[in-house]
């Protein structure tokens, strides 16, 4: 039998069998969230708080609240790192758990958190007022005035964004730890120190402990908070520190508890299938077919999910099976007959004809963002000019947890276990779907096995908050397959760029007309090129050209960026050979040309990177070196981040590539919180944009993803990692914008450059395993 | 069907069909979800557990292969973390998001107890498991560290 219409739905068999939706108080909340943990790590503690953020326990254990999402940038310790710095807490006792973002609907952030990291907010040192890059949940920039104010984790930003506020936390608490001492000792407080959870009163010889005092510093306000000062960087003891993460022991036993791990009473399990062309729908499924199969409870078609909960993207409506299982459930379902309503427009999307698209846009006049000097003029009477356009290809996040979340809808409340870079925004989406107020929506943060770009821009939450309210009384454990895991997330977008330029009788460029074409919801198409170059030439002239395409785009690692920084400095290179230059003198030479307000950073990241790596010493047959500048915000002159890296290649004659040695130049900006999870970050990205360069493409066949699964989708193992990585920090004076997701995008150009000295063959589309490197 | 497994020392016995593959037997029916799921298809090692000692992707293999046999899974490598192999870990701060880390440490564990000292080239051949985080450069090492703190070990 099949479907007749939408909108069919089978009641689950056994559905309220087992009600467990009751409204629980938060401590019962809390009780049962740790049960289906198992693990007292996510345990609430049980004493009163100091503040919102934290907790100290009679036996001095400090427990700090995380509102960002720990998905292996070290967010629980670097964050921790912010508050215990102030707070002078031993950090040996300091345990992490995640906020609540359920008391943050129901409570506002404390006045004094509210004033200090607006953007009047200037670090000590002069080193300027850091640029949020957080968006409130309706979209406008700006950090919520919700308790905890910044939820998302997002765009690099946790320690930028948060640093003020968590540091003036863990100062609020320290100051009232030590009044509540003073006023038990009767003494003036100013007399008191406090160092690693002891408070000394040196005249009388007494101390205690922060756990001794919590209780009274409970009840004890500060009378003017807004007045506390926060340490600068020289006077930081913990902050700049290399600090091990605080839940790696729990990785190396498999105890951390991701959200895959949820279990919760009487829960059952979903497996999904939604049209693999984006805007497609379940034209009709035989649910007969599948009912008697074992542990099959029901089945459950939804919708596309509400554009205005996924941040304007289009995604796929679907159906999902519920069986006691989730091997169950998706057996089960891949026995089942679907089919596919798919808009026929969106069916004939392929890699192809996209990029004749995008080609295409690249030829029309765009939009222009910059124009200086006169760039026709100079191309008019130009002897010399170099030209080169540039391809790169969808890629996805393709994080290693699969997209899944628990939900539980009763009649006046949702539970949600997920692991989720915008826990608000899932809390809203929670509210419009259910109808059930956002105070009364409770998420059981996990950590996540990869984010790379707000995670919450896939409808993992939306489907499975779908499919519980359609079941309510029955938590539902919504888990994708990997295939349909890479038709939930969001792409970074294919895009083009051409270059031209055109060259003195020095070879110093005269013109440089940049032209980059993407689909138009793409993110990032100003990044790299935008407000002036960032080598000096006289005429500049940069535009965007758009394209409109299905597949939904989003926040990727890198965003748009990474691809401006191959084709920018790929460019430059060619630049630089066509002049017979040398790549690092010749990017040196014009970065020292500009006005750029932090040349000099870039300058020493360039001369710091060549030095590393040795620059200009031989090297074997086959083996080459390349250097390119990372930077972001170097136009603007408020935050930025800036590095430099020389990558040696080895290209052997059968056309083998091989990323052997890479050397980083970073800069340390206005203080950098834990320069261990830095570096584990930058190790990182030099391996995501290497994928990058070297094997990752997602094509369009018909409309659909056609690499959805790690058979067609490549992903390096560590036979392919740099043996020798080799990473130095460096003093600027200036807030960082982040370093979590455009750190290493050098790699790309780097490789391309370098077979292009081994073999003289210059490849200028992604990625470069298609291409023959062989050379003899 | 019901199955009589050993999983880290301990008989089980499930009732399972047994084309069901090891990995979900383990999270599941026996609640030891410190094995991951990932690809499905046996690509990227996030499910790696021992089978008589040998590394084997839990995400397709059948749990019927796996009766008479030994299964061992991260917990059974030891709950608090004092293995060696998990002590050079936590020294090299290895793990990032940590989702891939259990079928990391149990292949390198697999190379490890059939070869005590190896060489770059033997992690590389042996150690085929995906990090999207790319945490490849400190497991390299912690996998040399390993090899170390194991020798201290036995000696």
């Amino acid at each position: 039998m099949k479907a007749p219409t939408p909108n069919r739905r089978e009641v689950l068999a056994g559905a309220g069998a087992f009600v467990l939706g009751f409204w629980l108080p938060p401590r019962a909340a809390h009780a049962q969230t740790a049960a289906a943990h198992g693990a007292a790590w996510y345990s609430e503690p049980a004493v009163p708080e100091i503040n919102a953020w934290i907790v100290v326990e009679p036996d001095d254990t400090v427990v700090i609240r995380i509102a960002q999402t720990e998905l292996g940038q070290g967010v629980w310790t670097s964050n921790a790192m912010m508050v215990a710095e102030e707070l002078q807490c031993d950090w040996s006792k300091v345990r992490p758990i995640y906020a609540s973002a359920n008391r943050d609907a129901r409570e506002q952030a404390p006045a004094w958190t509210l004033q200090v990291p607006g953007n009047g907010a200037t670090d000590p040192n002069g080193g300027g007022e850091p640029t949020f890059g957080n968006r409130a949940r309706t979209g406008g920039f700006g950090i919520p005035d919700s308790l905890y104010r910044r939820m998302r984790t997002n765009a690099a930003s946790s320690v930028k964004d948060g640093r003020y506020y968590l540091q003036l936390a863990g100062a609020e608490a320290r100051e009232r730890l030590m009044l509540a001492a003073a006023n038990e000792w009767a003494v003036p407080v100013d007399e008191l120190v406090a160092k690693d959870s002891v408070i000394t009163h040196a005249k009388s010889r007494r101390t205690t402990t922060y756990g001794k005092v919590a209780a009274r510093a409970a009840r004890t306000p500060h009378p003017n908070p807004e007045a506390i000062a926060l340490k600068p960087p020289e006077m930081w003891t913990l902050m700049g520190t290399e600090q091990k993460n605080l839940d790696i022991p729990m990785k190396v036993t498999g105890e951390t508890k991701y959200a895959i791990d949820v279990r919760v009473p009487g829960m059952k399990w979903a497996a999904v299938k939604s049209c693999p062309v984006y805007g497609g729908d379940v034209k009709s499924f035989d649910f007969e077919a599948i009912r008697a199969k074992p542990g099959v409870r029901g089945v459950h078609q939804f919708p596309i999910p509400d554009p205005a909960l996924t941040r304007g993207r289009v995604f796929s409506g679907g159906v999902a099976v519920i069986a006691d299982s989730w091997y169950q459930a998706k057996t089960a379902l891949d026995a089942m007959p679907v089919e596919w309503t798919v808009p026929p427009e969106r069916a004939a999307f392929t890699t192809e004809n996209m990029r004749a698209a995008l080609k295409q846009a690249l030829d029309e006049p765009g939009r222009v963002r910059v124009n200086q000097g006169d760039v026709d003029a100079a191309f008019a009477n130009a002897k010399r000019v170099v030209e080169a356009t540039y391809y790169t290809p969808y890629l996805p996040r393709a994080r290693m947890e699969p997209g899944n979340a628990t939900v539980l809808v009763t009649d006046d409340r949702v539970d949600i276990w997920i692991g989720d870079q915008s826990p608000q925004e899932t809390r809203f989406s929670a509210a419009q779907i259910t109808g059930i107020a956002e105070e009364n929506v409770y998420l059981h943060l996990c950590h996540l096995g990869g984010g790379f770009g707000r995670n919450g821009n896939g409808p993992q939450a939306e489907q499975a908050i779908m499919i519980a309210n359609a079941n309510r009384g029955t938590p539902i454990h919504l888990l994708w397959t990997r295939e349909e895991d890479f038709i939930g997330t969001t792409y970074r977008a294919m895009g083009m760029a051409r270059l031209k330029a055109a060259l003195d009788d020095d070879g110093w460029p005269l013109a440089l007309e940049v032209r980059t074409s993407m689909q138009e919801d793409g993110f990032g198409p100003d990044a790299s090129f935008d407000v002036t170059s960032r080598y000096y030439v006289p005429s500049y002239r940069f535009s965007n050209h758009t394209t409109k395409f299905h597949v939904p785009v989003g926040t990727r690692r890198g965003v748009g960026q990474a691809a401006h920084e191959f084709y920018r400095e790929s460019f430059i290179d060619e630049l630089a050979h066509a002049a017979g230059k040398d790549p690092y003198r010749y990017r040196r030479e014009l970065i020292a040309r500009t006005e750029l307000p932090f040349k000099a950073d870039m300058i020493k990241a360039l001369d710091m990177a060549a030095e590393m790596a040795g620059w200009g010493t031989p090297l074997p047959r086959g083996k080459a070196r390349a250097i390119a500048l990372e930077e972001r915000g170097v136009e603007t002159g408020g935050s930025a981040t800036i590095s430099a890296m020389v990558h040696t290649v080895s290209v052997s004659r059968d056309g083998r590539v091989k990323l052997e040695r890479v050397d980083v130049a970073h800069e340390s900006g206005f203080g950098l919180v834990n320069p261990l999870s830095v570096k584990k970050q930058i190790e990182g990205q030099i391996t995501w944009f290497y994928n990058d360069a070297m094997h990752q493409a997602c094509n369009i066949e018909n409309g659909a993803i056609a690499e959805n699964n790690f058979n067609r989708f490549s992903l390096s193992r560590i036979d392919e990692d740099p043996l020798e990585i080799n990473i130095e920090f460096f003093p600027t004076n200036h807030w960082l914008v982040g370093m979590g997701h455009d750190r290493g995008t050098s790699v790309q150009a780097a490789i391309a450059d370098a077979i292009f000295q081994v073999t003289g063959k210059r490849f200028r589309e992604l990625p470069l395993r298609q291409h023959d490197a062989s050379w003899s | 069907m019901a199955l009589t497994l050993n999983v880290n020392g301990t008989a089980h016995s499930v009732d399972v069909d047994p084309q069901t593959p090891l990995l979900w037997v383990v999270r599941d029916t026996l609640g030891l979800t410190g094995t991951k799921f990932s690809c499905g298809i046996a690509q990227c090692g996030a499910c790696t557990l021992h089978v008589d000692g040998a590394p084997v992707r839990s995400c397709s293999f059948p749990v019927s292969l796996a009766v008479g046999k030994a299964v061992k899974t991260i917990e059974g490598v030891s709950t608090d973390g004092s293995h060696p192999i998990q002590r050079a870990w936590k020294e090299l701060d290895a793990p990032q998001c940590g989702y891939c880390q259990s079928g990391m440490i149990m292949s390198a564990l697999a190379l490890l107890e059939r070869n005590p000292n190896p060489s770059d080239a033997d992690i590389d051949t042996a150690v085929t498991n995906a990090c999207r985080c790319s945490s490849y450069h400190r497991v390299r090492k912690a996998i040399h560290l390993a090899a170390d703190l194991m020798k201290e070990r036995r000696a």
